[in-house]
C-alpha cells in the first residue's frame, strides 16, 4: 500500500521526494498504468506518492519576456486550448493537442511527459524544438538540463530520486517564425506516435529546428538537416533535400531495420510537408 | 486521514483509502456508483469517464485522492428524479445506446464538450469524443446524440 501526499509548496515536495521509495504523481496517465501492472504482477508499490499537480509554481507560463518559461504542471489541454501557447508556441500547442484523448490531455502533463522518457512523447519533441532546458530542483538545489541530455534511452533518464523537474526554460526561434508538428499514427486521434515531427523556420533560415520523434532512443535535432536547411534556397526542392536528408539519419542511426521500409519514405515525407508548412505559416506572419 | 470530495452534490467521506486506488475502484466498490466502467483500464477507452471538477478524466488514471476536496459528477448524479438530464435525452432519442457499457462515459465526456462549445460542429464532436469507444451502435448515432444533447440543453426542443 503506498501513501498519499499533496504537498502545497515546492519545498513540502522534495522533503517528501527525499523520503525512500517516493515517487511524483504529476498527472497519473503514465503512473497509474505502472501502478496497476505492478499490483496485477504483486511486485512493490511505491510507498509514497507525491502529488504535485496542485503546485500552483508548476502551473507557470511566461511567453512575453526574454526569459521563456513552461511550468512542468501545465496540462495538454491547457497548452492545447491556451491563446498564449497558441500564438507564442504553436509547435507545442499542436503537439498537446494530438496527446491521447481529451480526458488524458486533461490530466497528463509536460513534466510527467518528459520523466516518463516516452520515445514516442509528442510533449518532448515540440519541447526539443524549442530548445527547452529542464529546471529540476532536489534538496541539494537546482540543476539545469537540456532535453536531450535528460532522456539516455527509452524510458530512461538522468533524474535521481529525490528530483523534480520544475519546469523548461525555452528558446523559441527569431519571429516572425513557423512553427509545425506533424505526426504519424495508426489511427487519427488517440494513437501512439510511430513517428512526430516538431520544425521551426525563421524568415533568414538562420536558426531552423527539425526534431524527429519517436525513431530515436532519445530526442534530438538533426543537425546536419538544419545544416542544409541554413545554406539552402527556400522552396519545394530545400523541403524535399530535408526529407531525404533526414531519413538517411535515420538510417544511419538506427541501421535498416525491417520497420524502414515503411519509415524511410513516411520520413522523407514528414519533414517536407512540415517544413513546407512552416514556411507557409511564416510568410503568412510577416 | 479520510478522503473527503463532493459526489454528485453531497459530501462523502472514506477511511483507509490507499494512495494506489483508483478514483474508479473507490466510486464503484466503495460507494456503490457503477456507472462509470472499467473497459480497458489504461486511458483508451473512455468507459470510465467521470468529470472532476467539471473536465472529463479517465478515472482508472486518477487517483482516488486527487478527487480530494474536488465536485466529482458521475452518470448518476445527472438525471433530477424521474427527469432524465437533457444529455441523456438526447441519447435515448437518436438511439445512440445499444448495450449501454459505453454510454455513462460518452454523456459525461459531452457534458465537459458542450460546457465549452454549447453549439460543437460535428467536427468538434468527434474529436472530444474520441476518447470514448463504442462496441455495438457505431458512432453515426453518437455524434447526432451530442448535437441532440447540446440541443436540448440550448433548450431549444426537438431536432427537426
Amino acid at each position: 500500500m503506498s501513501r498519499f501526499l499533496t504537498p502545497a509548496t515546492v519545498q513540502e515536495a522534495l522533503e517528501a521526494l527525499a523520503q525512500p521509495g517516493a515517487k511524483v504523481l504529476a498527472g497519473g496517465t503514465d503512473l497509474m498504468i505502472f501502478l496497476r501492472q505492478a499490483r496485477m504482477n504483486g511486485a512493490e508499490l511505491p510507498e509514497l506518492l507525491v502529488d504535485v499537480t496542485r503546485l500552483p509554481e508548476l502551473k507557470r507560463l511566461e511567453l512575453d519576456g526574454p526569459g521563456c518559461y513552461l511550468g512542468a504542471g501545465l496540462t495538454f489541454r491547457f497548452l492545447d486550448e491556451s491563446p498564449e501557447a497558441r500564438r507564442h508556441i504553436p509547435v507545442l500547442a499542436q503537439a498537446a493537442s494530438m496527446v491521447g484523448s481529451m480526458q488524458v490531455r486533461q490530466t497528463g502533463t509536460i513534466g510527467g511527459n518528459v520523466a516518463n522518457g516516452s520515445p514516442a512523447a509528442d510533449g518532448m519533441s515540440a519541447l526539443v524544438a524549442l530548445d527547452a532546458v529542464a529546471e529540476i530542483a532536489s534538496l541539494e538545489g537546482v540543476r539545469h538540463c537540456p532535453l536531450s541530455e535528460l532522456i539516455t534511452a527509452p524510458n530512461q533518464t538522468t533524474l535521481t530520486p529525490g528530483e523534480l523537474i520544475l519546469g523548461y526554460a525555452i528558446t523559441p526561434p527569431p519571429e516572425p517564425e513557423g512553427q509545425v508538428f506533424l505526426k504519424v499514427g495508426r489511427r487519427h486521434e488517440v494513437a501512439v506516435s510511430r513517428l512526430n515531427l516538431a520544425a521551426c523556420l525563421d524568415r533568414d533560415l538562420a536558426d531552423p529546428r527539425v526534431v524527429l520523434g519517436s525513431c530515436f532512443p532519445s530526442p534530438r535535432r538533426l543537425a546536419d538537416v538544419e545544416a542544409l536547411i541554413k545554406n539552402g534556397k527556400p522552396g519545394p526542392a530545400l523541403w524535399q533535400a530535408a526529407g531525404e536528408q533526414a531519413a538517411g539519419h535515420f538510417t544511419d542511426v538506427c541501421g535498416w531495420r525491417s520497420s524502414a521500409t515503411y519509415k524511410v519514405p513516411a520520413i522523407t515525407r514528414i519533414t517536407a510537408r512540415a517544413l513546407k508548412r512552416a514556411w507557409a505559416q511564416l510568410e503568412d506572419r510577416s | 486521514m479520510p478522503l473527503k470530495f463532493t459526489l454528485n452534490g453531497k459530501e462523502v467521506c472514506l477511511e483507509d483509502v490507499p494512495g494506489e486506488a483508483t478514483l474508479l475502484e473507490v466510486l464503484r466498490r466503495k460507494l456503490g456508483m457503477l456507472g462509470a466502467k472499467e473497459g480497458c483500464g489504461v486511458g483508451e477507452c473512455g468507459a470510465c469517464t467521470v468529470l472532476l471538477d467539471g473536465k472529463a478524466v479517465d478515472s482508472c488514471l486518477t487517483a482516488a485522492w486527487q478527487a480530494a476536496g474536488r465536485e466529482v459528477t458521475t452518470v448518476e448524479g445527472l438525471a433530477q428524479g424521474e427527469t432524465l438530464h437533457p444529455m441523456q435525452q438526447g441519447f435515448a432519442d437518436t438511439g445512440a445506446v445499444q448495450c449501454g457499457f459505453c454510454t455513462p462515459g460518452m454523456i459525461l465526456t459531452a457534458l465537459d464538450l458542450v460546457e465549452q462549445a454549447p453549439k460543437p460542429s460535428d467536427q468538434e464532436i468527434r474529436r472530444a469524443m474520441s476518447g470514448n469507444l463504442c462496441r455495438c451502435t457505431g458512432y453515426h448515432d453518437v455524434v447526432r446524440a451530442v448535437r441532440r444533447g447540446a440541443k436540448y440543453m440550448r433548450g431549444e426542443g426537438e431536432e427537426q
